[in-house]
């Protein structure tokens, strides 16, 4: 699976509320919290106004730490982001995202990446081109079992098909 | 392999690696109030009113706003019975208490069981010899369908205590020390075993006190081989035969961390994280307007019972607050014939019912900005009890001896 879009980057240890601020909680819509994507987050402001459909997140390491809330995933997802490339994640975002059906990937080398950058990925094989700087690196694939559960759209759509 | 990787391999049907990612049959899926009826949401806008795998085994505690406290918790709460009611799943209603303590009351968790729940503190399952996970609500949703979940085999670390106590120092005061040495990253992504004599001699009460806390440092689970009491306990409750697994002579453990336990002093976590911990001598007799005695990790008979050995007789402090909330109905029941609640209510302490209580903001016994409190419970994070607020974590005879004195107390001095 072949992801392609344009990069912005963020810094390390961001956290669920700069993700998704507690505040918003309450809200069930998943295009309502969507809007709030990356609210609390430096640089957010910005990136939620300008983001386009397809375009990656790029973020230091234990991206997604702090509370367990699916919220995150979920805005990420729904505001369009089609990849977060992180050098680590918090292992609950980690997991919340393979289950909601978010593509994520392991890469060392963030600061190769420069904000609007546009990236060709293969969430597959790790494959990471940078196709503004031409230069091509190697990234950390989740597992093929994780793989799969995301590709179905994630952990409930990947049981129901599987029992069906 | 160790006896987490065991466990894993069971409920995997094969042998598995540390690293590993595998799919395994649970024992039990439960859920709560409090992120409950995320799930059921989940469950119904996939599966609609699809049964359940297995009734049997799906349970929802009532633990944290109980009873409820205001519309939205009761809408929550009904939510949640009428699911109950139509799927024919376990309901612990706002009678029963601290959602993991009634399960092993109830017989539903087994030794070398896997457990998954909505409540960080599922590890504490591991004081009976069961693998307690906390999951999001799509993990929650997607175990209650199937029956199984995708587990990555943690590594485990041994974390071995050896060395009798001294008066007063307790199961809390061990699992500060090891915080204190570990921090709140120590476990991360790991599997934590706790074994040696210390740890073999413990009563439940203090295997829960010792699991529970994995959590604070961000372990996946907490595990505490069971010694022949813990596996009578289980036997008379669940009413099964039990077929003991022990972790292979070679086990290959990733670390071993020992504790010689002797001279360990009561300890004192400060704000604002659970491994600020000194000891209690260390911390100057600071002011303290409110003691809570209960929680998931010192909410049991024995730990009230260590608290009333101290209050007998006595009284807290006229501008002090003292809040005790046993974990369970059964804990309530069994202080009260013991004696326990007039020797509160005379020390001029509040019950209140069985649950989680001062754990969290949204409680009756929340704090006003700066008031400080000593817990029994398991975190003291920032603006978890009121914004302002200090919170200072201790075993139920330090808590005690604190709401006796009005100040931080040593609870060989009173
Ligand atoms: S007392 Fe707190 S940590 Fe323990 S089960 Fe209840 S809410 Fe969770």
């Amino acid at each position: 699976m072949i992801i392609k879009g344009k990069a912005w980057c963020f810094g390390a240890d961001i956290d669920t509320d700069q993700i998704y601020p507690g505040k918003y909680l309450p809200i069930t819509d998943k295009q309502k919290m969507a809007r709030h994507a990356m609210e609390g987050a430096p640089g957010g402001e910005e990136f939620r106004s300008n983001v386009k459909q397809g375009d990656i997140i790029v973020a230091g390491r234990n991206f997604g730490c702090g509370s367990s809330r699916e919220h995150a995933t979920v805005a990420i997802h729904g505001i369009g982001v089609s990849l977060v490339i992180a050098r680590s994640f918090a292992r609950i975002f980690h997991r919340n995202a393979v289950n909601t059906g978010l593509p994520i990937i392991l890469f060392d080398e963030i600061k190769e990446i420069k904000q609007g950058d546009r990236l060709e990925v293969n969430i597959e094989t790790g494959k990471l081109s940078n196709l503004s700087q031409n230069r091509v690196f190697q990234g950390i694939p989740i597992t093929s079992l994780e793989m799969e559960i995301m590709k179905a759209g994630g952990l409930l759509d990947y049981l129901k098909k599987a029992n069906t | 392999m160790t006896i987490i990787e065991k466990i894993f391999a069971r409920a995997a049907g094969k042998d598995v690696k540390p690293g590993e990612y595998v799919w395994a049959k649970l024992d039990l899926v439960a859920m709560r109030d409090f992120g409950g009826p995320n799930v059921i949401q989940e469950y119904q806008s996939k599966f609609g009113e699809r049964p359940v795998f297995n009734k049997e085994n799906v349970a929802i505690t009532f633990d944290l706003h109980v009873p409820a406290r205001n519309e939205k918790v009761a809408v929550n709460q009904k939510f949640l019975r009428d699911f109950a009611v139509r799927q024919g799943v376990k309901l612990f209603d706002i009678d029963t208490g601290v959602g993991q303590h009634v399960l092993l009351e109830s017989g539903l968790v087994k030794p070398w069981d896997i457990i998954v729940g909505t409540d960080s503190h599922m590890n504490l399952l591991g004081a009976v010899g069961a693998a307690g996970f906390g999951m999001g609500t799509t993990d929650i949703a997607g175990a209650m369908y199937k029956g199984e979940l995708y587990f990555h085999v943690p590594p485990t670390i041994n974390i071995k205590v050896t060395g009798g106590l001294k008066k007063f120092v307790t199961a809390k005061d061990i699992i500060l020390s090891v915080l204190k040495n570990l921090k709140t990253d120590g476990a991360l992504n790991r599997a934590v075993e706790f074994s040696g004599e210390t740890i073999d001699n413990m009563d439940l009460a203090e295997r829960i006190t010792m699991a529970s806390m994995v959590t604070e440092m961000s372990g996946d689970i907490g595990f505490i081989q069971p010694n022949d009491e813990i596996i009578e306990y289980i036997r008379a409750r669940s009413g099964e035969k039990l077929e003991i697994i022990q972790p292979d002579a070679n086990a290959v453990y990733e670390k071993i961390h020992e504790f010689k336990v002797n001279d360990l002093e009561p300890q004192i976590a400060c704000p604002h994280s659970p491994d600020n911990v000194k000891d209690i001598g260390e911390v100057s007799k600071i002011k303290v307007d409110q003691v809570f005695i209960g929680s998931c990790t010192n909410g049991r008979f024995e730990d009230l019972k260590s608290a009333a050995e101290i209050l007998k007789g006595n009284k807290i402090k006229p501008d002090m607050r003292l809040i005790i909330v046993p974990a369970t109905m059964e804990v309530a029941r069994e202080s009260l014939e013991h004696g326990l609640y007039d020797i509160f209510m005379n020390a001029g302490a509040v019950i209140t019912n069985p649950g989680c209580a001062l754990c969290t903001t949204g409680h009756p016994g929340i704090l006003a900005p700066d008031e400080v409190m000593v817990s029994t419970s398991n975190r003291n994070f920032v603006g978890k009890l009121g914004k302002g607020a200090k919170v200072f974590l201790a075993s139920p005879p330090t808590a005690a001896a604190t709401a006796l004195t009005g100040v931080i107390t040593d609870p060989r001095e009173v």
